[in-house]
């Protein structure tokens, strides 16, 4: 530019930040207009510049207001004007102040835009340096790097490329919003790795969240997946994973966002700001938002979803300005990162952060695995009608009084209650509602009106193998669906981990006994001791039934190799529960060791305290961290279980006959984050002893390797079963699998979900149609929102007092009473009712 | 000033260009076929149909050819899979975004749009239809716009401006509500500086610009006279330069 000849050369300063959440250089113009005028001096006249010109957003009035007054003072001191400090140097700065348009960012639209015609870019070459405004050699460059003008030159370019790395030297503000606790501007060195930002600077998401992906650059950047965070934040590196730099939005999401309403709402905003001059962009992202529309109230396919994709790539390729080149980039790389979701949209109609409203009745029913229409239940009741509650929680969820006592209770994070108050205790409501019919005459009754809703036999021969919540379930929806169901039980009992690994203070037999009842009462059969591929092969299986379900969970505790491990009175925390659940004896001494921070660590814990011994958890990070179900924490500090933090097992100590003496931790410090944002607990040097007699490992559960690998079916490298995400089918003909075996070790109502939703769609493939709906009543109850929903606070259920109840295997917390639960019902805010309001 | 030679490959066969021509302008003269839509000779290239797009080698970025301008040593590709499809979909995008009822058009049978839709293979369009409610201004004694038809291809934008001078047609609002407008956004036969020439109307590439009163066999237009006269008109300027 500088060796263009022409009698009249600009520069322009782009202040148009058009990035919604953005606002660096709102930030520094407003902070200080002077440097920026004194950039751009230095630049014209270096490069023979007479006129400046800073186009700069209407929306902001106090950087117009500082520009203006800058300028102004800039000229009485003689820095702008003819003859500037007696070089024979003129130059002059004007201000135009830019209608908002987003295309106007663009530099041949921004000139357009200046020159009086509508903002519309024009292709490039020629490059504004040839030909800009009013076709003379023009050079626009944007605020921050205006500002790195003079230090630059007053400190030489090796200083300013000291920081930064070697490609994208220097530093670059950057917005950082979104799910994170820490949100602001913040100047980095270009380099830095993305999850420095999100969780060094924003330190992390909320408590109890998790960060699911970061989006950077702005509207049309891309989503990056929180697995990638260790990329680097650089020009080069953010293009090779398919998003931009571009103004250094940083928007952060966890999991209450969901990544196909992220790029459809991106798309909508490029697409009301896409001049309309070239087709791709014009029409490209018209059918784009068309199609993610379409996704998000669950009616798109897996074509549309093939069409989006290829429409991207054409809309990226083929556009005329960066505006439309790099649109697509949320969806792209949203198809790329978080494929899953799309599918749950299209193919299960399914939103999991709750967002796409009409894939959801309301957020506690959608953030519930068994999808269980709580607002009816709670209504019902409500309405003076036990039994018909009932019947809306059973058919939902066929063990409400045991996920009524263990559920994680995810709808508690979804609650709109809570922006008021407190949530509503829906877990305790069901649970009433499960005890106040297991535990009176209504029970028999009860029995007979569900009974009645089964549909005809078909004839159809299903086998469940194993009796935990997963295998229960399905085996109940099949019953319902007038199938012919026997479960096959390896051990002596059904119930699986209820039975056998919750303690009986946490779900007293007696209730299971009561949901067992109930199971097999709408006709399903049960086979104890038998173990399904060993007592009886798979392929007589395959003979004798039309479809067989697997569903025999993860019963293998993982073992830690650590020295010591082999000693007597070292227990893994599953058999230890499951020795203590058949009251069988157990020797565990005075003082007894817990490794690990999940529910089975804290079971053992309130386990061998009810025991008459003393226990310690170790735990390698801090309590916030820990996997357990936070009450159960509060519950067993209540009992007087010792927690140790930052501990990690070092090794066991035994004594000459081989029992142990003590346990050596290591402790440890928190480092960097890892993929879970958790930090990660490093080593110290400092090592602690405990003295103790046993030790348990509750350090996280496996599947049976043993009968997956002879099952002769289809493995993940970690050994769970294959299966198709949505029917649950294996790589064989006729067998599906389900729950932990599937997943991993996780938790009851997850568990059932799979049990649930498999029974559905064994069903719909064994009937050839879709009969799901059939089994479950035509509810009638007030669809009318409350006009005043009760002021009442949250009702919590009644813990016995802990020195009462750390001596006896008595339940610990008794549910709510009828005026409680009845009350617990009227604070329910009906989110599941939704106000229709027509135009006009 | 006699313009450079400069010598350049097109699919492969080495030709020789003139400097400052456009990429599709030296492929038209060495008789290379590139499609087009929104290009018409003597006009000035706007790059908004995005159907000339063409390969550059050594770079993964495609070019449209009416705006590029060729330089010494390009190796250009007019034509592979990749351009095929991203042409056809250029062209499905337009015959979805309004509504193109070809056997109820005026310009059935010598419309560039289906005729190049025909040339691309493109049997169906595999987005659903948006069906928008458009005008049909009838207003103009002679003539009419359908903005059904319209693909925004500018060319009367630029053919009034350009050549004659008139400034009558502008593009109002902008995303997927562009619109074609005349005057002052008034009704065509309101527009004081229409002349009536009909130069947009011969310009035009499908039904949307026509004349009153002809049948379709009628209104074949005359893009090529169009063309002509704008080459004279450009060659006119840039020599009185």
């Amino acid at each position: 530019m500088a060796k263009a000849k022409a009698d009249t050369k600009y520069i322009i300063c782009n202040a148009d930040e058009g990035d919604p959440g953005a606002y660096m250089n709102r930030n520094e113009i407003e902070g200080d207009p002077h440097s920026l005028l004194e950039g751009m001096i230095i630049g014209a006249y270096v490069m023979g510049a007479t006129e400046g010109i800073i186009y700069v957003r209407a929306e902001y009035p106090l950087a117009v207001s500082r520009l203006t007054k800058a300028i102004e003072q800039a000229r009485e001191y003689g820095l702008l004007g003819a003859n500037i400090l007696d070089r024979g140097f003129n130059f002059n700065i004007q201000l135009v102040q830019g209608a908002g348009a987003f295309v106007c960012g663009e530099e041949t639209a921004l000139i357009a835009s200046l020159e009086g015609q509508a903002g519309r870019p024009r292709p490039r070459p020629p490059y504004p340096a040839q030909r800009g405004l009013w076709d003379k050699p023009t050079n626009i460059n944007n605020v921050e790097t205006w500002y790195n003008v003079a230090p630059i030159v007053t400190r030489g370019p090796a200083w300013f490329a000291e920081t930064g790395s070697a490609k994208s030297p220097g530093t670059k503000v950057f917005s950082l919003v979104g799910k994170i606790q820490n949100t602001g501007l913040v100047e980095m060195p270009l380099g830095t790795p993305l999850k420095s930002f999100i969780y060094d600077i924003g330190e992390g998401a909320a408590p109890g969240r998790r960060v699911k992906a970061v989006q950077t650059g702005g509207p049309s950047g891309g989503c990056i997946p929180v697995e990638m965070l260790d990329t680097p934040v650089d020009y080069e590196s953010l293009a090779q994973i398919g998003s931009i730099m571009g103004s250094g939005g940083m928007v952060v999401m966890d999991e209450d966002n969901c990544m196909v309403d992220v790029a459809r709402y991106f798309i909508e905003f490029t697409h009301s700001e896409s001049c309309g001059k070239c087709v791709p962009c014009r029409v490209g992202l018209n059918k784009a938002l068309r199609i993610l529309n379409a996704i998000t109230k669950g009616s798109g396919t897996r074509e549309q979803m093939n069409l989006l994709d290829e429409l991207g790539r054409m809309i990226r390729e083929c556009s005329l300005c960066a505006l439309g080149q790099s649109a697509p980039n949320p969806v792209l790389t949203t198809m790329r990162h978080f494929r899953e979701e799309y599918e749950d949209h299209i193919v299960a109609h399914r939103c999991r952060a709750g967002v796409c409203q009409e894939l959801a009745l309301s957020p506690c029913e959608n953030s519930c695995p068994l999808r269980m229409n709580i607002p009816r239940f709670l209504e019902l009741y409500q309405e003076g009608r036990l039994e018909d509650a009932f019947e809306s929680v059973i058919l939902d969820n066929p063990l409400p009084a045991s996920t009524g006592r263990v559920c994680q209770h995810p709808c508690d994070n979804r609650c709109r209650r809570q922006s008021f108050d407190e949530v509503v205790n829906m877990r305790e409501v069901h649970r009433f509602l499960a005890d106040a019919i297991y535990q009176s005459d209504l029970f028999e009754p009860m029995l007979e009106r569900i009974r009645a809703r089964k549909l005809a036999p078909t004839g159809r021969k299903v086998a469940v193998a194993g009796s935990g919540p997963t295998g229960l379930t399905a085996a109940f929806y099949l019953a319902m669906l007038g199938h012919d169901v026997t479960v096959f039980e390896e051990r002596s009992e059904a119930g699986g981990m209820l039975r056998f690994a919750i303690p009986e203070y946490r779900l007293p037999k007696s209730v299971l006994r009561k949901e067992l009842d109930l199971i097999e009462g709408v006709g399903v059969k049960m086979v104890f001791n038998t173990r399904i591929g060993f007592d009886v092969p798979l392929n007589e299986l395959a003979s004798q039934f039309d479809a067989v379900f697997l569903s025999i969970g993860t019963w293998k505790e993982s073992w830690l190799y650590l020295p010591g491990t082999e000693l007597k009175n070292v227990h893994p925390a599953l058999p230890f529960l499951e020795s203590v659940a058949r009251q069988e004896k157990v020797v565990t001494g005075a003082r007894v060791a817990i490794i690990g921070g999940g529910n089975a660590a804290i079971d053992s814990a309130r386990t061998v305290m009810r025991m008459g011994a003393s226990a310690t958890i170790l735990y390698r990070r801090e309590r916030q961290d820990m996997p357990a179900i936070d009450e159960e924490i509060q519950a067993a500090e209540d009992e007087g279980v010792r927690f140790v933090f930052l501990a990690a097992p070092h090794r066991i100590l035994g004594g000459a006959d081989g029992s142990v003496k003590a346990i050596e931790i290591v402790k440890t410090r928190l480092g960097e984050y890892d993929k879970s944002g958790r930090r990660r607990p490093m080593p110290t040097d400092e090592v602690q002893r405990f003295e103790c007699d046993s030790v348990i490992l509750a350090v996280g559960e496996t599947f049976d390797q043993d009968f997956c690998r002879a099952s002769g079916l289809e493995l993940k490298e970690e050994g769970t079963i294959i299966v198709d995400r949505f029917t649950y089918e294996t790589s064989r003909p006729n067998f599906y699998a389900g729950g932990d075996v599937i997943t991993g070790a996780s938790n009851v109502s997850n568990a059932m979900s799979c049990g649930k939703q498999a029974a559905q769609k064994m069903d719909e493939r064994l009937m050839g149609e879709q009969r799901w709906e059939r089994i479950f009543p035509d509810f009638e109850y007030s669809r009318t929102a409350p006009g005043e929903p009760s002021l009442s606070r949250r009702h919590a259920a009644h813990d016995l007092p802990a020195a009462l109840r750390v001596r006896s295997q008595q339940e610990v917390v008794a549910g709510l009473d009828p005026k409680e639960a009845l009350e617990e019902c009227r604070r329910c805010l009906r989110c599941d009712l939704r106000a229709t309001v027509t135009a006009n | 000033m006699p313009t450079k030679t400069i010598s350049v490959r097109i699919d492969g066969e080495l030709v020789t260009a003139r400097e400052g021509q456009s990429i599709l302008e030296a492929a038209l003269a060495n008789g290379k076929q590139i499609p087009t839509l929104c290009y018409l000779k003597g006009l000035s290239a706007v790059g908004a149909c995005r159907v000339c797009m063409v390969e550059l080698a050594g770079t993964d970025r495609l070019l449209p050819a009416c705006t590029t301008p060729i330089q010494e040593g390009m190796s250009i590709k007019t034509a592979s899979a990749k351009l095929t499809q991203y042409r056809r979909m250029a062209v499905e995008l337009l015959l979805v975004e309004r509504n193109h009822i070809c056997s109820a058009c005026v310009s059935n049978g010598h419309c560039e749009l289906q005729s190049l839709a025909r040339s691309l293979g493109i049997t169906h369009v595999r987005y659903s239809y948006n069906n928008p409610r458009m005008t049909v201004d009838m207003t103009h004694p002679r003539f009419v716009l359908d903005q059904n038809r319209c693909i925004l291809c500018t060319r009367c934008v630029r053919v009034c401006a350009e050549v004659e001078g008139a400034h009558v047609w502008e593009v109002a609002s902008r995303g997927i509500y562009s619109r074609i407008v005349s005057d002052l956004k008034d009704d065509w036969g309101k527009a004081s500086n229409c002349t009536g020439c009909g130069k947009c109307v011969q310009a035009c590439p499908t039904g949307a610009l026509a004349e009153k009163g002809l049948s379709v066999m009628e209104m074949v237009k005359q893009s090529d006279a169009v063309s002509r006269l704008a080459t004279q008109r450009a060659s006119l300027v840039n020599g009185a330069r």
